[in-house]
């Protein structure tokens, strides 16, 4: 056994040899932040040596001079001695997230009436007492009179909701609210006495990203939106993208412990919403959730490891209705939990909820949807027909993979300008502070800029010819400078590396190639599209025009591109009020055509023809032009 | 012309029954495109329908075999003019001829070497598919006898070669229950070869020194009875024969027209020059034909046609793949590094390239991911510490080098912990993820 | 019954490229060589005669290739060990161009001298008129600091230079377009990686009429399929007229197919594979035609009876005759 002492916990850490550093730091409580879930790629774990005998399985991510000055990745080196660690302060997320400050007002659809459309019902009953000639049994008698009311037969309850039942409705002298859920036919709730006239209805629409998790608190008597709120998914610091949450659920309790993380998450939005609104969350009554096929079964504590491998299948797709209490969800607790539909195990409930919110299943017009993330989910089609799929992107969208990659958050680069002829930045950056790194947006704006300026060339190679000192040769190959040390907000220069490029070069190919396949699959041109709709939050930061000159989108005039926003939760949303609109998701689900694209020969080759700027098919790209 | 997945789906029954086993009608549309499945597969499809997507699948040239006793030659079916536009089904038959003005011992023992020839080539046997005799005495009796003698020392199917129906008659005679490939039928000797085909259910092959004429008697044989057809264009030259075979090919596959829809038999030996013969031999291969017929065997000249003919034939959809194993980079020393790569060729390539442009010595370990590049195999399971460590002592890696070290791609840094458990008394280093990477890591880091 | 024959109609056209020059034209060349203009698929000449058939270059070394099959040293003998020699030996056993091969080391071990690169490539020019091509050792470094001297040295000339790949191609076009040069564009067996590298040699302002594109192969047995189609996708590119895919191509058979355990090894082999010399020649002369039924402009052999094989062949099959 070595010790192992951290300088942030007063006890050390007991370990046998070849233990992992953040293994050795968890045991005293230390959480390390682990944001490619322990593969070593992110280099967020670093952590600094002060001495004794470690061994670094991997350095990637770490320059020299971090390794001479003791840096180790924490998830990739293992104990052989005593040892004195120190953990830096870990990143704290600054939030740029949509919450009812920054959010739109969400229109009502035209002509809701929650009569028809909202399968949750409160009904005021007054029941005729037993007597010697009635000894109808309490329960039949609540259906009965239920069923008098909304037609509904066979209503079924809870042990729960029995045990009190008898006692309520003595309480009331036989007068009961009746929460129930008509299309589930299923009792949520009953107490005693007449609900005031003007009650509301809750219920909650949640969309579960990777990244960020959303919660729209609805009346579900009006359809308004009473609040909006959103916040980082909990997992993050166990894996940013989904492949990563996979691998470490498959870990020892990892499962369990992303389940409860993302819990906590959901639960605490819930909580906020609340109090915002000074509801009690116990008048919640519907939860209907979109998400990726992973965050769902993670959700749910479903085992998610067969969506990471060959053949990759989830383990459901269409999940039955739950109940709260079920789900863990900190809501009434008989309240339904509406898991949507999804396809595949990369196309999920969050492109089911996407397509129905956006009108693509309703248009004649071909249409592609897209939805850019870690995964770029493509959707393409029309009322006639609906083909999906995933591309692997990758994280360089979100920030990560690039050297200088963050979030959007406060001081990311979101957007660069690059100078003809003099070759010199200039930028916007979130929160108007000093720079400490570049987001997605600000990545797609650079690499458009670069391109467009001689920067690269259309390979992405960049041009040491050029007579200017950001261009230079620095420890990971070429690089441009984009801020210098003393204009940053960490004193270090920021910079683009010729590696940085590739991902980002990835990232695109990746979803243009999706683009491709998927219309060539289907024997239709790329050309015959008529509109696409750009789903997603990053969607909505993308400058079209710079996405287009690099080749992420395809080259249509501006009028053609609509973006949606978060269509996610607009079709949980929409979903959660209207059950024919749950009945339009679950049909669009089905009739999806899923286009697995790792099977599919024609990616790889629509791959390296998108790894091009623009594209290597130049004429696919005629309003790009290289200044 | 065949129907885009798009124009079938238009065709079925649009419910997403699943009954097919597709998740979708338009799934099972595109299935149906790539022909990877048939129509009968869903049972919902209307008549109409069957009736028009019937049409639009049948091949547009027609296959034909050729079966002896426990062998079958194939050729037809082709769908493209192009390998790389799906990929070529049957690979045309390598045949060698011999005369019947030959001592009847000598044929038997060349074709007995014939028969026997057989060469491996990255773990396939590659044979000769059979033997055609022609007679050049035109006598019936000696043909038969040398018929017979062929069939004494090969089981493999034969290719009869006369134009005088007695003549032919005789060979058919002496191998009834086959079916052979007669050449042939002429303008002046059709309708006898039609009766013997018809008689004995042969092939038969249909030669003029036009398409013209070929086109002629191919309507006429059809309408005769006789549909099993091989077409043998006259040509003298390399010139002519790629010419000849190209438009009919295109005519078969782009113009539909069927007395032109059957596989193209050549003769590569009328050039009468080995090495040409060769040569003709190769682009016959590569360029349409079905049966390829042969003057002269010679193994060294056997073997790198019998490879050519595996490399064309390859499924071009196919993962592109190389040979796991131990390579040698730069005349590797017990002193030099051992990286792990997978069997994707590009991430080999690049692999080995990098490392071979760098002048380093390096020991590379390529596993069986079965042709998967490093995450995509690492993701599907095909590259996992168990199937690395399989290569390291399948490969004898242990045996070759001083230093038990091994380095894995930085996209799976992940396995360094498990493929420890899996290595004992190995160190495992994290490469960088990029094979560019590779010469600075070696260089600072190894 | 009268047959329609179907003729391809094509947008586009192979680029006519010429190597060499003439003192007329600024070089010392007895004769230039010309390829390209084909507008249809190979030898199609009921579709439109092609103007250039395709050519028969030999490999030379600048010093003896100790590395070379055994077959290929005994069969060229002593004129390996002076470029000189060889070349003119090449030209004797019928080669159209001499691909002259720089090695990264001299006989002692040392990097090969950028003057001892100068004085090959002088001596291959003495000693034959046959326009040149000269490749560098293959390493980045080496072959940058080798080929500018070369082709500032025979300014004028028109050689082909190469190989130019994506990730070092600056230097060698910026040389090429100083000095009156061609280029020979390199990419790994993929047509997307080719096109891409024609792009960016052709976006520094080298016109395309001074770039070769080598889209690589693998020999027979050794991934030929994948070159060859490769080939006849870029060439049914070109044909439907994409630009940057109209350049002839060149591509090393002989480098390939010798490289190969069937060339390079005589003892101990299978006797499947039948004897040595005839299963080389067979090899490379198979390779090369092959390449040339998918497209190839320029193939470069290394075995003289290969060069006479496949030059039979070209000639048989650039024939016009009357079709049917």
């Amino acid at each position: 056994m070595h010790t192992v002492r951290f300088n942030s916990a007063p006890e050390a850490a007991h370990v046998p040899t070849g233990t992992l550093l953040v293994e050795a730091a968890g045991q005293v409580g230390i959480d390390i932040q682990q944001p490619c879930g322990g593969q070593g790629r992110c280099g967020r774990c670093a952590v600094i040596v002060d001495s004794g005998a470690v061994r670094r399985r991997s350095t990637l991510r770490l320059s020299s001079a971090d390794i001479e000055a003791g840096y180790a990745l924490a998830c990739q080196t293992v104990i052989e001695g005593d040892a004195a660690i120190t953990v830096p302060p870990q990143e704290q997320i600054e939030r740029r997230l949509t919450t009812d400050l920054t959010a739109r007002e969400v229109p009502i659809p035209a002509g809701y009436n929650p009569f028809e459309a909202q399968p949750i019902r409160r009904l005021s009953l007054t029941l005729s007492p037993p007597t010697m000639d009635d000894q109808t049994d309490d329960w039949s008698r609540l259906q009965t009179a239920a069923r008098q009311q909304t037609g509904v037969e066979n209503l079924r309850v809870s042990l729960l909701l029995l045990q009190k039942l008898g006692h309520v409705l003595r309480e009331g002298g036989w007068q009961v609210e009746v929460l129930l859920d008509t299309d589930e036919a299923r009792l949520i709730d009953v107490k005693a006495g007449y609900p005031a006239d003007d009650a509301p209805l809750w219920g909650i629409a949640i969309d579960i990203g990777t990244t960020t998790v959303t919660v729209w608190l609805v009346n579900l008597l009006t359809g308004e939106v009473k609040a909006q709120v959103a916040e980082y998914n909990g997992q993050i610091a166990r894996g940013e993208d989904v492949i990563s949450r996979i691998i470490y659920s498959g870990k020892n309790n990892g499962g369990a412990e992303l389940r409860r993380l993302i819990l906590n998450t959901i639960n605490t939005l819930i909580e906020t919403a609340c109090q915002r609104t000074t509801i009690s969350a116990d008048d919640i009554l519907k939860a209907t959730i979109a998400g990726n096929s992973t965050m769902m079964h993670l959700l749910l504590g479903i085992p998610a490891q067969t969506i990471r491998l060959t053949p990759f299948v989830t383990a459901v797709n269409t999940v039955p209705c739950l109940t709260a209490q079920e789900v863990g969800l900190a809501i009434h607790p008989e309240a339904t939990v509406d898991c949507l539909p999804g396809v595949a195990s990369y196309v999920g409930a969050d492109i089911s909820a996407g397509v129905l919110a956006s009108g693509l299943d309703d248009t004649e017009a071909i249409t592609l949807f897209i939805d850019i993330g870690t995964n770029g989910e493509i959707v393409m089609g029309n009322k006639e027909w609906l083909v999906t799929c995933a591309c692997s992107a990758g994280p360089a969208f979100e920030g990560s993979g690039v050297l200088h990659g963050m979030r959007a958050t406060k001081g990311a680069i979101e957007e660069v300008w690059i100078h003809t002829t003099t070759h010199e930045p200039t930028f916007r950056v979130i929160g108007n502070v000093r720079p400490r790194g570049i987001c997605g947006s600000g990545l797609i704006s650079l690499l458009a800029e670069m391109f467009l300026t001689g920067v690269v060339d259309k390979g992405g190679n960049i041009n040491l010819s050029l007579q200017n000192p950001r261009v230079r040769m620095g420890e990971h190959g070429a690089e441009y400078v984009i801020a210098y040390a003393k204009e940053t907000g960490h004193n270090q220069d920021i910079v683009i590396t010729r590696v940085d490029i590739d991902n980002l070069l990835r990232a695109k190919a990746a979803i243009y190639a999706g683009f491709t396949v998927l219309a060539d699959r289907v024997g239709v041109p790329l050309a015959a599209v008529e509109q696409v709709l750009v789903g997603g939050a990053f969607g909505k930061y993308i400058n079209v025009e710079k996405a287009v000159e690099i080749g992420l989108l395809p080259d249509m005039s501006w009028d053609q591109f609509h973006f949606l926003g978060n269509t996610s939760i607009k079709g949980a949303y929409l979903a959660l009020l209207d059950r024919r609109a749950r009945t339009r998701i679950q049909h669009i689900a089905g009739r999806m055509t899923y286009i697995e694209l790792s099977a599919d020969n024609s990616f790889y080759e629509a791959f390296t023809s998108a790894l091009f700027l623009p594209h290597t098919d130049l004429a696919r790209f005629p309003s790009v032009k290289v200044n | 012309m065949p129907l885009s997945g798009i124009e079938i789906y238009k065709l079925l029954p649009q419910t997403n029954c699943k009954d097919c086993g597709f998740p979708t009608c338009l799934a099972f549309s595109m299935k149906l495109a790539a022909k990877q499945v048939e129509l009968s597969t869903c049972p919902h499809v209307s008549d109409e329908s069957k009736a028009k997507l019937a049409s639009a699948a049948e091949p547009p040239i027609r296959l034909v075999t050729l079966k002896s006793n426990g062998y079958e030659v194939k050729a037809g079916n082709e769908t493209v003019l192009f390998r790389h536009e799906k990929t070529f089904y049957h690979k045309p038959g390598l045949f060698i001829r011999v005369r019947d003005n030959e001592p009847l011992e000598d044929i038997k023992s060349r074709v007995r070497a014939i028969d026997v020839y057989s060469v491996d080539y990255v773990g396939m046997t590659l044979t000769l598919e059979g033997i055609a005799v022609e007679s050049a005495t035109g006598d019936p009796a000696a043909f038969s006898a040398a018929v017979r003698a062929v069939r004494e020392a090969t089981r493999r199917p034969l290719i009869l070669i006369s134009f005088d129906p007695a003549v032919m008659a005789a060979g058919l005679q002496a191998i009834d229950g086959e079916t052979a490939l007669v050449h042939g039928a002429t303008t002046a000797n059709w309708e006898a070869m039609a009766g013997l085909a018809k008689q004995h259910q042969a092939v038969l092959s249909v030669q003029a020194d036009s398409l013209d004429g070929l086109a002629e008697l191919t309507a006429k044989l059809k309408e005769a009875g006789v549909q099993d057809l091989v077409l043998s264009p006259v040509t003298g030259s390399l010139s002519t024969s790629l010419n000849l075979s190209t438009q009919i090919r295109r005519l078969a596959l782009k113009k539909n027209f069927r007395p032109l829809g059957y596989p193209i038999m050549t003769f590569p030996g009328d050039l009468k020059d080995p090495d040409q013969e060769m040569i003709m031999a190769a682009q016959s291969i590569a360029k349409y034909a079905g049966f390829v017929v042969l003057d002269h065997f010679l193994p060294e000249t056997a073997y790198p046609l019998l490879v050519l003919r595996e490399n064309v034939f390859t499924d071009p959809q196919k993962p592109i793949q190389v040979q796991p194993g131990l390579y040698e980079i730069n005349n590797p020393t017990p002193a030099s590094p051992v990286l792990v790569t997978t069997n994707f060729s590009i991430t080999y390539f690049s692999v080995a390239n990098e490392v071979e442009s760098s002048g380093l010595p390096a020991w590379l370990v390529v596993t069986d991911a079965e042709g998967m590049s490093v995450l995509t195999a690492w993701a599907a399971g095909k590259f996992d510490a168990e199937r690395i460590a399989k290569a390291v002592k399948e490969f004898g890696v242990a045996d070759k080098v001083s230093q038990k070290r091994v380095v894995i791609p930085g996209h799976v840094a992940t396995l360094s912990g498990e493929l420890e458990e899996e290595l004992p008394n190995w160190e495992v280093r994290v490469g960088p993820r990029e094979a560019v990477d590779l010469p600075a890591f070696m260089k600072q880091a190894l | 019954m009268p047959v329609e024959i179907p003729k391809d109609t094509w947008a586009g056209q192979v680029r006519t490229i010429t190597l060499g020059a003439t003192a007329a034209e600024g070089g010392t060349r007895s004769h230039t060589v010309t390829i390209g203009g084909q507008k249809s698929l190979p030898f199609m000449h009921f579709e439109h005669e092609a103007p250039y058939p395709p050519l028969v270059a030999l490999e030379i070394k600048d010093r003896r290739p100790d590395d070379w099959s055994a077959l290929l040293l005994e069969r060229w003998g002593d004129v390996v060990n002076a470029p000189g020699d060889w070349a003119k030996a090449a030209e004797a056993a019928g080669a159209e161009l001499i691909v002259l091969a720089l090695s990264l080391t001299d006989a002692n071990g040392e990097p090969t001298r950028p003057e001892a690169a100068v004085a090959a490539t002088k001596a291959v020019l003495a000693s034959t008129g046959l326009p040149l091509i000269v490749w560098g050792p293959g390493q980045a470094e080496a072959d940058n600091e080798l080929l500018v001297p070369v082709a500032e040295a025979t300014k004028g000339e028109r050689i082909a230079i190469g190989l130019c790949e994506d990730k070092n191609y600056r230097t060698l076009v910026a040389t090429a377009m100083a000095n009156n040069h061609l280029v020979i564009a390199r990419s790994p067996m993929d047509v997307n990686l080719a096109k891409q590298l024609n792009i960016l040699i052709s976006d520094m302002g080298l016109p395309l009429d001074r770039i070769l594109m080598d889209p690589t192969t693998g020999a027979l047995g050794y991934g030929i399929e994948y070159g060859y189609s490769v080939m006849e996708r870029l060439r049914l590119a070109a044909l439907q007229g994409d630009g940057m895919t109209q350049l002839p191509m060149i591509v090393t058979p002989g480098y390939e197919a010798w490289k190969t355990k069937e060339s390079k090894v005589g003892a101990g082999m299978p006797d499947a594979w039948g004897s040595w010399e005839e299963r080389a020649i067979t090899w490379e002369t198979i390779t090369a035609m092959t390449l040339i039924e998918s497209g190839a402009d320029i193939v470069v052999l290394r075995h003289p009876e290969s060069v006479r094989r496949v030059q039979t062949a070209i000639k048989d099959l650039n024939s016009v005759r009357e079709m049917a």
